[in-house]
Parts: C-alpha cells; structure tokens; sequence
C-alpha cells in the first residue's frame, strides 16, 4: 500500500465518463456528455429515484455494459499521469485497479463467516493458487491485525459466526471494500439499513480514507449524510447530471431541489 | 436406412456437374431421412422445452417419459393387437398421466421445500436413473419390438422412406403445429405464458398455477410418450431408448431457445437433417453426433458470453 | 505371502469403494464447493484411463520398466486435465443449465470416439494389455500391492481436499460457489478459479481412471457409462456435498454395501449378481438421489460449518 501521507505529489485518481449511454428495453437511463468524478475527496451524488444514480456506478464498474461511450481511470503522480479504460476491462479487474462499489442491495456470502469475508477480501491472488494449500497461515500471519482493527472498530457480535442481520449484512458488505484498500471507491447507499451510531463509524473510516488520498463517490439518500460528510455535490436527474458544487450552494438551489426533493429533505 | 440411388459415374467433363448433383442428392437425401427419423425429436424437445420454460425445471427424467411412452404403447400394441395408429391416443394420456404423477409426486413437493436448482437437477437426475433401470429390471435386456404389419417403401425426392416413418413424419407435424397453436394461440396457451413470466402476477390475475402446472406437464408428457412410440416403432424398444436421445433433445431446446416454441422446431429440424447428411457424409452415425454436440455446445459458448455480458449483477 | 484370506470380489469391491471415493472427493471440490454441476466425471476418468492405454500398448518403448508406465501415467493424467481445461473453458462462465449440457456432452463425446477410434482403442472390442508395472507373484499379491497404491493415491486426494478447506483456496472456492457476482467485485477471477479447478478435478479424475484400467486389465465402451458418474455424485449426495467427510461415508454406504457387503456376504443366488443385483444398485442410487434431497438435502453429515472451522483453524 502506498503511504500517501509521504506522497505528496500523488494526485487523487479521478474518473472520465464521456458519452456514457445506457437505455433498458428502450428508454435512456443514462446519458452523460462528459463527467469527471474525483475532483474532491468525497463527492455525494443524489437525486430523485430513477435518476439513474445505480445505473450509472454500475456502468462505472462496467458491471452494466454500456451502450456507448468511455469510462476512464486517471491516476498517478501529475506528471505521469497513468489512463485505464474501465470499460474495456473485466468486473474483477477493477478490484485490483484500487476501483471498489458497495453494493445497494444486501449481497453476502451466506456459507463463510465473518472472519472469512474479510480473509477472503484480504487475500492477494497469490494465496489463493490451487497448490497453496498451506497459505491459510501466513495469509493470517500478514492481515490479521488488519482485519482485527475492522472488527474491534465495528464491533460486530461474533466474527466467527455469520453475519445475522440485514444491518450486518450491509457492514460487513462496506468492510469488505475498505479491506481492498480502494483507491477509487463508490458507495451506493451504505447506510441504508444500519443504525445511527454505526452510519457515524462508516462515515468516520470513510473520511480516514479520503484523508489517506481516496477519492469516494457516495449515493445516499439520508441527504444529512450528504451535507455533512461531501466535499462536492453532484444532482442528477433524468439520466445526467444537472447541477454540481459544494453543498450548501446545492442545498440553497431551491428551485431544483424542491422540485425534486421537496422541502422536508432541506 | 440405406441410400437406395446409384451415384452417377464421374468422368473427366463432368466432375462440376456430378458435384453438384451429388450435392443435391446429399440434400434431399438428408432432408428425407433427417426429417423422418428425426422427427420424434423435434416432439420431444417441444415437450422437454415446456417444462424447461414453465417452471426452470431441466428434467433430465424426461428422457423416461419417452422411453415408458415406447413401452406403453408397444405394450398396448401387443397386448390388445390394435394397430399402430389406435395406440398413439391411449399412449399419450398415459404418458402424460405419468408426467403428471412425478411432477406430483417428486418435483412439486422440492419444489415447496426450496430445493435449489443444482439439487433438483440431481433430483430428476436420480429419478432417471431410477426409472430407466427400473424398467431394466421389468424387461430386462433384450430388446422389444411393436407388432406391426411390415411397411411399404414410398418415394420421396428420390429416397425410400417407410410409409411408416411418413406417417410418423406427418403424425408429428401435425402435434407440434397443434401444440404451437395450442402454447401460442389458444387461451389456455396465454395462462401458460403468463405463469411462466411471473408466478405471483399470474396468481393474482386468476391464474390456477396448480391446474395450469399440471396441465403443462401433462401435455409435456404426452409429447415425450408420444415421441416414445415413434422411436420404438421405428426401430425397437429398450430402456436406454430415451436417454440415448436426452443430450440431443437438451441442446436443441438449449440452442433453439426456450422463449419460443418455433425456435425449438426449427433447430430440431435443422439437427434432424444435419445429423442424416452427416451420417451419409461420414458413412457413421458417430461421428455425425460428435460433431452435432460439438457444434452445438460452441453456440451455446458463444451466445451465452454475449448473455452474461449483459447480465451481470 | 499367504492370501488365501482375501477373496478377489472383496478386494476388488474394497478397490471399487476407494476409487469411487477419490472421485467424489474431486467432484465434492466443484461440485460441493464451487457448485459446479459437473455431471461428466466419467468422461474425465475414461480419457485418463484411454489416454494412458494408448500410450502405454501402441508406442515401442525403448526404455526399460516402469519408466514406460509411469510416463503413460503422467500423460493420462495430463491429457484429462487438458480435457478438463477445455471443458472448462466452454462451460465457466455458462449458466448451470449450460454446464450440464458441456459436461453431459463431453462424456458422450469421449463415449464416441472410444467407440469409433478401434485403431487406437480396440473399439467395442475393449483394449487389453494393461498390466501392473511389477510383478511380485500371484495375481492376487499384485492387486493386493496394486490396491495399496491407489489406497495412497486417494489418500493424497483426501488431505489436498482437506487442506483446501483450510487454505484461501478454499474460501475463494466457496465464494464462487456462493455468490459469484460478489467474488468478482472484490476482484477475485472467477472465470479462472473455474478453469483450474476443472483442470485439477479433472486430471485426478483420469489419474483414477488410469489407475482402474491397470487393476481391470481391460477398457471396454460398457465400462464408461453414466453409471460411474452416478457412483461418485450418490456416494456425495448422500454423506454430504459440502464436507470433506461426506465422500467417504457416502461412497462407503452405497458403493460399498453394494460392491463389498451385497457381493462378498450376502448369502444370494449366484445368478442375481450378473443380472438383478447391478441393476438394482442403480435403481437403489437414484432412489437415494430423490430421498436425500427431498429430506435431508445436505446429505447426513449436514451443510459445512465454516464457524467450527474457522474457531478451530484460528484459535486465540
């Protein structure tokens, strides 16, 4: 892992959407001229259901095949700067490219434990070869206390068991992508379903990381979240994005806001 | 079935046109044998292709249902000395009685119990296996014949069929046209359909899933007892009569879609007269299913690519 | 050595039992683990066993014993892992609908050309020529010293399965089996594990097969039915897909009260063993298929219990 307190000179990575279009059975979810997400350290992204808010983070990590257009990764240092295009690449490349989703929908693996996700979110590929049957050890050896400082902080009831819950379900679903230490990281929803002192750690580990020189893109609908956790806004409506700045200016845009959020969110 | 044209002599002038010719022959020699030795398979898939769509369901015990419609009709057949033509009613209805037993018996009540679909594969899988040797173990070994009165040789573009197998041809056509109309047309057709896309919305609509289910394997049943009976009639009965057809019955409703029922004909017909044209090509039926399932797993390699791209989670 | 004790049925039936056990610890990996319906393993076991025949019979070897045998051992096991590769390699990303079809096809594939290649296989003649690479007096010494080593090699089998479940390897297996969506997106190459997996299941798959050529002398067409398939998804089924234990006492119970307890000491006529007996062995294994999992659907043993392991493995 890079130490990025001592890197000054690494840029956020950023990335490129241009011309990205993608329609279900004939109706344009998605349409965008051109986006560019990483500008800031943690960017909120919101609008009304249907905008096409999912759709397009599925595009980004190509787990929706896009109609037209590009998805680019911009990172390294100014100088140098390294352009991937994620839209040409397979879903489980992005991992390794330091790009990581939550997921919106509970998503879990029903027979491994706890412990075991986050093994499993830990481990390199070169634990996990067929005639590496002794690296179970030094695989814990190297990331144990990792994974302890994940669970301590959460405090989840009994990590060698399942997760129970929907709530712990949907934890261990954000933990699991903190794990893979993202450097690109985009939550869809993550503290849907879990309880107030809980949505408070995630924020916290997720401010920790964009302060390590992560660039997060949240979808949230508690727009509170938004407020105070957002560097930058976005507003998307009808497919692409209408507005962008910090949030307060997107908060007192009452015009937009209202039309689609309506006065209580304010 | 034997070629039963002598191949026009080639000399030096006429080589294109003997190709050709050839050709041609090869052609409708295929088209003849392929569709009239194939044609139970095409009943088959049709039936094999409902329950696949209705309910998910990949019956592997559906190749039991063919081999137990050629058994009962050979029984009813040699039983009650009735010809051939007579049987295939009561075949049928028995077929699909016993389609519609199993379903009852094992499928609906893993079905209740949430049993996934690798486990209910396996199910239907051991079901098969129970069956086939089951009547491995009424019969045994040796095989069994329809009593029928020999069949008459007609012409066809050159090639001579059994009047028999004609008619099985035409006796099949006529089934599957009336099944398509029946799936696509009627309005029986239309709460099928509708039980397939959505079982919860097809509830609430007045849609009896239970009856409708059952109805559906009834006639899934009596298409594979039927096909059954023209198999045994054509050549003879055994008990692996069925399971040497099951691979190729899946891949033509694999291949030929389960959306649509045309599809299945289609590619059931295509596979018919491709492997007869193999077969008369290679001079060995072996190697004609060889490349037949080669062939046919490519498709579904290359087509199921394209579906996953577009579906993934 | 005196083995007038060992009754040639018993230590064929006891060589039948282990062998089945060592496939469906293979298939227990893609099956129990992976969830990969693989419903082929016959074709697998039969090209290994072909594979090295041929190799073993039609080549002049100019190399003194037991170098011929065992580099037609190595090249029946490489040659099915191959097959597995591609196998794999056109069903890893189908669904489960299209991985029947592949590995169904595949069996009946090989069925085919060991039918149609008589130059290589001896066609429905059978192949003969098959012997042990030693001899150590009576015949029943050599199957006896011959059980040994499979005896070894599946013991091999057992604690590489075992291990598995203790290693990343395994976690990565269960994953894909799981949810393989979500092992993607955290950056795990399922469509990889897949292929491998169908590789490594594969070559131990004809590994077995070649070694039960060598102790049946003769590879006939009727010997590579569906009913050996059958054999190893029961014996799992019933002890249970997603245990390491529930090859063992799955093959145990149903091959083995068939093969060992039905052939060496049940007091029956001895006309039911070529005629009523194998057929009703299958009729009894497809009836269990049905019953295990209509009612107890993981199999006696239950589903795996990673939290026991998992308590166990990291104790602290």
């Amino acid at each position: 892992m890079i130490d990025v307190a001592n890197a000054p000179t690494v840029t956020r990575p950023q990335i490129r959407i241009e011309g990205a279009v993608k329609s279900f059975a004939g109706r344009v979810v998605v349409d965008i001229d051109e986006l560019v997400l990483g500008d800031s350290p943690i960017e909120g992204l919101i609008g009304p259901n249907g905008a096409g808010k999912t759709t397009l983070m599925r595009m980004i990590m190509h787990s929706a095949k896009l109609d037209r257009g590009k998805v680019t990764l911009r990172r390294g240092p100014e100088e140098d700067v390294e352009e991937v295009v994620l839209s040409d690449l397979p879903t489980h490349r992005m991992a390794g490219l330091g790009v990581v989703k939550s997921n919106q929908v509970i998503m879990d693996f029903e027979k491994l434990t706890i412990w075991d996700s986050l093994l499993l979110s830990l481990a390199a590929a070169k634990y996990e070869h067929p005639h590496r049957i002794f690296s179970e050890a030094p695989l814990f050896e190297a990331h144990a206390e990792e994974a302890r400082e994940y669970l301590d902080f959460f405090s989840f009831a009994d990590p060698t068991g399942f997760a129970q819950s929907a709530g712990e379900k949907k934890l261990l679903d954000i933990v699991r992508c903190l794990l893979l230490k993202p450097r690109f990281l985009l939550l869809d929803e993550p503290t849907a379903g879990l309880p107030d002192e809980l949505t408070e750690k995630v924020m916290e580990a997720i401010r920790r990381l964009a302060s390590e020189g992560t660039s997060v893109v949240i979808v949230e609908h508690d727009l509170n979240v938004i407020w105070s956790i957002s560097d930058e806004v976005h507003f998307m409506a009808e497919g692409n994005i209408i507005l962008r700045g910090p949030p307060q200016t997107i908060r007192e845009n009452r015009t937009v806001v209202e039309k689609y959020l309506g006065e209580g969110h304010v | 079935m034997r070629r039963t044209r002598k191949r026009v002599p080639c000399s030096e002038g006429w080589v294109l046109f003997d190709w050709d010719r050839q050709l041609m022959d090869l052609f409708s020699d295929s088209l003849v044998i392929g569709l009239t030795q194939h044609a139970p398979l095409i009943l088959a898939a049709m039936g094999f292709a409902l329950i696949y769509r209705l309910s998910g369901l990949i019956n592997v015990a559906y190749s039991e249902t063919i081999t137990l419609g050629a058994y009962i009709g050979m029984w009813i057949n040699t039983t009650f000395d009735l010809n051939f033509y007579a049987i295939l009613l009561p075949t049928g209805i028995l077929s699909g009685l016993i389609s519609v037993a199993t379903y009852l018996a094992i499928f609906r009540p893993a079905k209740m119990r949430n049993v996934g679909v690798l486990e209910m594969i396996i199910i239907s899988f051991g079901l098969s296996i129970f069956l086939r040797h089951g009547l491995q173990f009424v019969f045994g070994y040796p095989l069994r014949f329809y009593d029928v009165p020999l069949p008459d040789t007609i012409w066809v573009l050159g090639v001579g069929v059994s009047s028999f197998r004609l008619l099985a041809l035409a006796s099949v056509v006529a089934l599957a046209l009336l099944l398509y109309w029946f799936i696509q047309r009627s309005g029986f057709g239309l709460q099928i359909r509708a039980l397939a896309s959505d079982e919860d919305l097809a509830q609430v609509s007045g849609i009896r899933p239970l009856f409708v289910t059952v109805l559906i394997w009834f006639i899934a049943g009596a298409a594979g007892g039927l096909a059954g009976a023209f198999y045994g009639v054509g050549t003879a009965v055994a008990p692996l009569l069925g399971w040497r057809q099951f691979l190729f019955i899946f891949l033509v409703v694999m291949v030929g879609g389960v959306r649509n029922i045309g599809g299945v004909i289609i590619v059931g017909a295509v596979a018919g007269v491709a492997l007869a044209a193999m077969t008369l090509q290679f001079g060995q039926a072996l190697y004609a299913q060889l490349v037949l399932i080669v062939g046919f797993v490519l498709i579904l390699k290359v087509r199921g690519r394209r579906l996953t791209e577009a579906a993934k989670v | 050595m005196n083995l007038d004790w060992l009754d040639a049925f018993l230590l064929f039936g006891t060589f039948q039992v282990v062998m089945v056990i060592g496939l469906a610890l293979l298939l227990h990996l893609q099956l129990g683990l992976a969830r990969i319906a693989n419903f082929g393993v016959v074709g697998f076991w039969a090209i290994g066993a072909y594979a090295f025949g041929v190799l073993f019979t039609k080549v002049d070897w100019s190399i003194g014993e037991p170098w011929p045998f065992l580099i037609s051992m190595l090249f029946g096991t490489v040659v099915a892992g191959l097959a597995g590769l591609l196998v794999g390699w056109l069903i890893a990303d189908l669904e489960i609908e299209g991985v029947l079809v592949g590995t169904l096809g595949f069996a009946t594939v090989v069925a085919i050309l060991v039918t149609t290649e008589r130059g290589l296989t001896g066609g429905a003649l059978g192949m003969g020529g098959l012997s042990f690479p030693f001899d150590i007096g009576k015949t029943k010494a050599n199957e006896l010293l011959w059980f040994g080593i499979l005896f070894v090699v599946v013991g091999a089998i057992f604690y590489y399965v075992w291990r598995v479940h203790r290693s990343p390897y395994g976690r990565l297996l269960i994953a894909v089996g799981d949810n393989e969506p979500l092992a993607r997106s955290l950056g795990k190459p399922t469509f990889q594990t897949k292929l491998w997996l169908f590789a490594i299941g594969s070559a131990g798959m004809g590994l077995l097969g070649a070694i039960n050529g060598v102790m049946v002398h003769l590879l006939i067409p009727e010997g590579i039915g569906i009913n050996v398939t059958l054999a190893a998804i029961v014996g799992l089924v019933l002890g249970g897909t997603a245990r390491v234990w529930g090859a063992v006492l799955g093959v145990i119970l149903t091959v083995g009260f068939f093969d060992i307890v039905v052939q060496s000491y049940l007091p029956l006529p001895r006309s039911w063993y070529t005629q009523a007996i194998p057929v009703l062995r299958e009729m009894v294994f497809g009836a269990a298929l049905i019953i295990v999992l209509l009612v107890r659907p993981f199999g006696i043993l239950g589903d795996m219990r990673r939290d026991k392991l998992i308590r166990s493995t990291h104790r602290d």
